[in-house]
């Protein structure tokens, strides 16, 4: 493109000869330049503009921006763009895509300012900035968010999946739901195994702090630690007072809630120990659910204990299940706890007939239908 | 918890007053009526809230099946008329709020007095012989673009509000965004709305209505307010001057002219 005779120069301290004019600078400013009356129709456009779309100045000129605008950036334009414009008299750093005269498109960030000074018809200034780069970078962080999500969730579901114990004595139900919005996978684990085949089980539902990759690292650790100190024989309180030192000792899991129970599947004999974390439901067959309240201390390696985790003990009836689980069960907004824990004996109850996979779906259901936290039941029944 | 709370509703003018709601639609917050709702203060009582996502609602209250669909945030308006105890009410609703405000007179047609229904559409996806102004690729590609967090849609690269020293009287209040919005709840409003369609639901409203039309609107072309006006029995069509989908920004003397004239008939 020609460029246009060179306007009267201007003088550095030094005697040099500058080129930039006022109008020079509006030209060829390194940023686009358009003026709109206040219904978007274009008056004035710099040249830099023209480079940068393709457009010829005529055929700008008379022209609404919106029309330079994909379709999903007009609607963006009319419900957002304007009406806070017209609210404030300036918006900045809008994102919008400029569809170019060969059809590519522009990623932009657009500044306006809503002027009416007085004798002359109000206008809208805007600034135009090439944020192809920027486009491209933020691309970048979407698709690593996108790749950690999926790495986490993988991480996850191979920690969660197993067969569970089952016997002619013992059959264990769990059922984990992920909260509906969140992007990243939840800090709930739950783990049963035996601890002497067909006799003794361990059964462990915890809840780790955060989310993402580095939960559901911390789960993998805390769920192996759990394991290989069960199998020296450590009974649940002494068990959590030995987590904790694994805890202080790796600095991994600090405030994790967790609750450990061992469960003999011949005679029904059941301890339990809980680090913070919600008390079991005991389910006997003809009689009430009740909470085990026993056995109960602050989070992993939350405050110096010196090895004072106590433990409870109960007794798992045949035909009796023991249910294991996470707060997001029975915390709800604007509820105390306690309203939770009774409405959660009371669902038990209604759905005690239900066979264990089923009474599960049911509670979970009925407690908490609106997805917003994750959740995490086992239930370890045993049979009649 | 109350709908006045989580709906962030703001009561002002004559409490003896006929009541008047001002619901706003798609995009910003009961801020886009403050040119509006000044000049029915003295005779009416007024009442702006903000849809569960936008502005100062509680978005923690969002509940993806709740607000599912229109009729969601039918609900919460009917809520609000039932907290304050209104009757004979005003609905004013912008855009997508029209059809929210035709979805609660439709449920609950003794306590609506009138619609006022700015820039209404009844579906914006082109359907057969109807046309909604927008194909269905244009807003798939609204929905992929917010999707992949174009657009300032994300709460990290949304649009920053700054000050005006121009017009001082807008005061503090700059340094809100007035179109903030949870990110993901914006998402789901945009699929309710631009997926909605409302004209089997026109034909049952008995409560008098306005519709008032934009010249030139890319939202709701005038085709649109003119398939919701006679669909909707008894109610009357006004084109007006004003060009754009926000006349009630862009022209408040001319909205609240056409409004006035509406009440007072």
């Amino acid at each position: 493109m020609s460029r246009a005779p060179r306007p009267p120069g201007r003088v550095s301290p030094d005697g040099e000869l500058l080129e930039e004019s006022a109008e020079e600078l509006f030209e060829d400013a390194p940023c686009g330049y358009l003026t709109c009356a206040l219904d978007g129709t274009i008056l004035r456009v710099n040249r830099t503009f023209e480079h940068w779309t393709g457009h010829e100045r005529a055929t700008l000129l008379g022209r609404r921006f919106r029309d330079l605008l994909t379709g999903p950036g007009k609607i963006y334009h009319e419900t957002h763009y304007l009406p806070l414009l017209q609210m404030q008299g300036a918006v900045r750093e809008i994102a919008l895509d400029i569809v170019r005269a060969d059809g590519t498109r522009l990623a932009a960030l657009i500044n306006s300012v809503q002027r009416q000074d007085e004798g002359r018809r109000p206008i809208i200034r805007t600034t135009i900035f090439d944020a192809s780069d920027r486009r491209a970078y933020e691309q970048e962080l979407l698709r690593a968010r996108r790749r950690e999500q999926e790495i986490a969730q993988l991480l996850q579901r191979s920690l969660l999946s197993g067969q569970p114990p089952r016997s002619a004595d013992l059959c264990v139900e769990v059922l984990y739901r992920p909260a509906q919005a969140a992007h990243e996978v939840g800090g709930d684990w739950h783990d049963a195994f035996w601890l002497e085949h067909g006799r003794t089980a361990g059964l462990v539902v915890g809840d780790v702090v955060g989310r993402g990759i580095e939960a559901a690292a911390v789960m993998g650790q805390l769920r192996s630690a759990i394991r290989a100190l069960a199998s020296t024989g450590l009974a649940p309180g002494p068990l959590l007072d030995a987590l904790d030192g694994f805890v202080a000792r790796h600095r991994v899991g600090r405030m994790t809630t967790v609750a450990y129970a061992q469960l003999d599947v011949s005679t029904g004999e059941l301890l339990y120990a809980c680090a913070g974390h919600p008390p079991p439901v005991l389910l006997a067959p003809q009689a009430q659910p009740s909470l085990l309240w026993d056995g109960r201390s602050v989070p992993l390696n939350s405050v110096a204990l010196g090895g004072a985790r106590g433990q409870g003990a109960a007794r798992l009836a045949r035909g009796g299940t023991l249910l294991l689980y996470t707060d997001g069960l029975v915390e709800r907004r604007r509820q105390s706890l306690d309203v939770g824990l009774a409405d959660l004996l009371a669902q038990a109850d209604r759905h005690a007939d239900e066979d264990i996979a089923g009474m599960l779906t049911s509670v979970v259901r009925a407690m908490n239908d609106d997805h917003s936290d994750d959740i995490c039941v086992l239930a370890a029944h045993r049979r009649g | 918890m109350s709908a006045l709370a989580r709906n962030n509703v703001k009561v002002h003018g004559n409490p003896d007053g006929r009541p008047m709601i001002f619901a706003h639609g798609f995009g910003c917050d009961q801020n886009m009526w403050r040119y509006v709702w000044p000049a029915f203060e003295d005779d009416f009582r007024i009442v702006l809230f903000d849809h569960v996502g936008a502005g100062g609602s509680d978005a923690a209250a969002f509940d993806r099946t709740r607000y599912a669909s229109l009729s969601g945030y039918a609900d919460d308006v009917r809520q609000i008329s039932r907290e304050l105890e209104l009757r004979d009410i005003v609905f004013v609703g912008h855009s997508v709020s029209a059809m929210i405000g035709v979805l609660a007179a439709a449920a609950e047609p003794e306590r609506w007095g009138a619609l006022v229904l700015i820039g209404p559409s009844a579906r914006y996806i082109d359907d057969g012989e109807y046309v909604g102004g927008f194909s269905e690729e244009d807003i798939t590609g609204l929905l992929d673009s917010m999707d992949s967090n174009f657009l300032g849609w994300s709460s990290t690269m949304a649009p920053v509000m700054m000050g005006n020293p121009d017009r001082p009287e807008l005061g503090e209040e700059l340094t809100n965004s007035f179109c903030r919005s949870d990110p993901e709840i914006a998402r789901q409003f945009a699929r309710v709305t631009f997926m909605s369609d409302n004209r089997d639901d026109l034909a049952a409203v008995r409560t008098p209505a306005l519709v008032l039309q934009c010249a030139d609107d890319p939202i709701a072309p005038e085709s649109v307010g003119r398939y919701v006006a006679a669909a909707l029995p008894g109610s009357r069509f006004v084109q007006l001057e004003a060009t754009g989908h926000c006349p009630n920004l862009s022209a408040p003397q001319e909205t609240i002219a056409a409004i006035r004239a509406f009440v007072d008939a």
